[in-house]
């Protein structure tokens, strides 16, 4: 579904990715992991194609296609979604009309029909009943006055309407205290099935103790150093990070892609 | 004094002023006419060094030249559809002249002719005209306009009345490039309630200078629309000039979405305690166009409150000027005044010239004031983009939001709907 070849990006003109590798298949939920400034929340950037991030080498297939040559709204209509560290708060623009607007421009570029208001609010209920989100978030501007809880389950509510095919989570847990936490994962985990693939970035493994991933990757330096099942998540935060820089990746019996 | 093409000019209207001939009137507004054409045959047009006209240089009008007489000459019909509002009471003013008198007026409302006014309102009239400064050349289209009073109509509105809306269509009909006067009045008695939709619209090269004086008796209230979108070549001088009693409410709402040169003043004054005032407006330019918005507040009574929101896009090579200003007399204790005007900038060649002033001479008062020109927040961009919106659609959605503290002051949700078409359709193309 995903595939990652070598990939070398930069950011102000400074290297951040520098050969990095990553396969994803359908309905597989994968956990990149990394201490900061590793490179994680550039990788979510460069899939979902933002300005300032230069790919200088390697290629991003995304069902056999190369997305690196298409607009962001493009990707985003390919079925890749970007769910934000911090969800940018838009004054003016109702929840409702704006999320709407953009499945509509989804599904046209789909060659599917436009839904009309009426179908739109019936499906908005529909997924606003799943997730246990009141209704009151559609009546409000995009992420205005949000609490960091709200605007991230706003990312998933939002995610469940336009229904991605890759879903990259980054930094979903920052900013969150327990309970908030909880019902994230909890509207994440509803959304797993089999067509659907996510990635979880993140800089804890408490996140992965509610939303389980089929793979765990460690990124450092711009490159996947290792790479496991769940299990390598807590090894991580048994140990921290500091062993990739003591060059310790050998005391984790994980392989090793490099 | 050099002959330049404005003394000229200047010269040219003075002469034109001295010799028109007006309608018998009453020998005070005889005087007060001629005291107007004296005031500006002495003072000329405004220049650079004239700080009120610092940013808006008059050279393209100077270079059309205009006559202040209108030429009869084939009129190019103005389309008014879409209706901005269909339950409003039309009133037509082509030229900025009322021809015929809509029949259909609620009990209690009047629509009058200048000359018709002069009979039946002429102390208020009078007042109005003279209360209007006309030294100085910051002032001189306020002279011409005076020593030019003709034109126009007035609006009453009689005690405790609520007369529901009315809609003054300006359509710019006449292919003569003129410099046309135009007085409205607007009365409104104690208690009285009006919605006064002005529109100017159409493709004439004539230039508008159109004073609108609405007199607030106490506790009326007057929710004053105003939507102009004037083709390119359009040039309008407007002011408004508001006077409210105690207690009164007047909430003025502009849109101008089009013009080659455009001049607003507004102002009001606030007479009597409990007057409040709540004025906001948004401009959308695009070209070569030049949008100059000046607006006063002159709370000479205690608590009183007042508010300007006003919100610019500005795009291609135009310019926006905006002066917010806020005059808190002494003794008028326990006025709250808010101002506040934000500037989107979507082209690197447009130009934005922000000034609020505040000037308090009484105690207890309540002041906040706030001015910034930016552009479009990249992240937003980017994040409605992540959401599968193109760019251009992105874009447009968060130009039209940034305007949504003004757009949403218009109540009536169909008129609503239609100034934000006319929004959408003001936008700048190329971003």
């Amino acid at each position: 579904m995903l595939e990652i070849k070598n990939l070398h990006a930069n950011v102000a003109g400074k290297p951040i990715l520098k050969g990095l590798n990553l396969s994803i298949g359908a309905g597989e939920v994968h956990a990149i992991m990394g201490p900061n400034g590793a490179g994680k929340s550039t990788l979510g950037n460069v899939i979902a194609g933002r300005d300032g991030y230069e790919v200088t080498a390697g290629e991003v297939l995304y069902n056999g296609k190369d997305i690196l040559g298409l607009e962001p709204d493009e990707r985003a209509c390919e079925g890749i979604f970007l769910a934000f560290q911090y969800p940018v708060e838009i004054p003016g623009v109702n929840n409702t009309y704006f999320l709407r607007a953009a499945l509509n421009a989804q599904r046209k570029y789909r060659g599917e029909p436009e839904l009309d208001s009426m179908q739109f609010l019936k499906l908005v209920r529909e997924k606003l009943k799943i997730l246990h989100i009141d209704d009151d978030l559609m009546h409000r501007a995009v992420n205005e006055g949000f609490s960091g809880g709200e605007k991230k389950r706003n990312e998933i509510f939002q995610m469940a309407v336009l229904e991605p095919s890759l879903a990259i989570l980054d930094e979903t847990d920052s900013g969150l205290d327990i309970d908030a936490l909880r019902l994230v994962a909890e509207g994440v985990n509803r959304q797993r099935s089999a067509e659907r693939s996510i990635i979880v970035v993140t800089h804890y493994q408490r996140l992965l103790d509610y939303i389980v991933p089929d793979f765990v990757h460690v990124l450092a330096g711009g490159r996947i150093v290792a790479s496991g099942g769940a299990d390598l998540a807590e090894k991580l935060e048994a140990q921290g990070y500091a062993w990739l820089e003591r060059g310790g990746i050998g005391k984790l019996d994980v392989e090793i892609r490099a | 004094m050099n002959a330049t093409p404005a003394t000229e000019l200047a010269a040219r209207w003075a002469d034109s002023l001295r010799t028109a001939v007006y309608p018998v009137a009453p020998a005070w507004l005889e005087n007060l006419r001629e005291n107007a054409t004296a005031a500006f045959a002495e003072a000329g047009l405004p220049h650079r060094k004239v700080e009120a006209w610092r940013y808006t240089p008059l050279k393209r009008l100077e270079a059309l030249a205009p006559g202040l007489a209108p030429v009869a000459d084939a009129p190019s019909p103005v389309d008014f559809a879409p209706a901005l509002c269909k339950k409003a009471t039309v009133v037509d003013l082509p030229d900025g002249n009322l021809e015929s008198i809509p029949a259909d007026l609620p009990e209690g409302v009047s629509v009058l002719s200048m000359s018709e006014a002069l009979v039946r309102f002429e102390d208020r009239v009078r007042s109005l005209a003279e209360s209007v400064p006309v030294d100085g050349p910051a002032r001189a289209f306020a002279a011409i306009n005076t020593a030019n009073l003709h034109r126009g109509a007035v609006v009453h509105v009689a005690e405790g009345v609520d007369a529901g809306s009315l809609l003054l269509r300006f359509a710019a009909e006449g292919s003569a490039s003129d410099l046309l006067s135009s007085r409205v009045m607007v009365l409104l008695d104690a208690g009285a309630r009006l919605t006064l939709i002005e529109q100017h619209r159409g493709a004439s090269p004539a230039a508008l200078n159109l004073l609108l004086q609405p007199q607030l008796a106490e506790n009326a209230r007057l929710a004053h629309l105003r939507v102009q979108d004037r083709d390119d070549e359009a040039f309008l001088l407007t002011a408004t000039h508001a006077v409210q009693a105690a207690g009164s409410h007047y909430a003025f709402c502009g849109f101008d979405l089009g013009g080659g040169l455009l001049r607003h003043e507004l102002n009001t004054t606030l007479n009597g305690e409990e007057a409040h005032a709540e004025l906001a407006g948004a401009w959308v330019l695009d070209g070569q166009r030049h949008c100059d918005i000046r607006v006063a507040v002159d709370h000479a009574a205690p608590n009183c409150s007042s508010e300007q929101f006003f919100r610019g896009v500005l795009g291609g090579r135009s310019r926006g000027v905006f002066n917010g200003r806020a005059l808190i007399r002494e003794g008028a204790d326990g006025s709250s005044v808010r101002q506040s005007n934000a500037n989107l900038l979507l082209s690197r060649l447009a130009e934005m010239d922000t000034k609020p002033e505040l000037e308090i001479y009484a105690d207890e008062v309540e002041a906040s004031h706030g001015a910034t020109v930016g552009q479009l927040d990249e992240t937003a961009v980017f994040y409605l983009r992540t959401r599968g919106l193109p760019e251009a659609e992105a874009r447009r959605l968060l130009t039209a939001a940034f305007c949504q503290g003004v757009t949403s002051r218009v109540d009536d949700a169909a008129l609503a709907e239609t100034v934000a078409q006319m929004i959408d359709a003001a936008m700048p193309g190329a971003m």
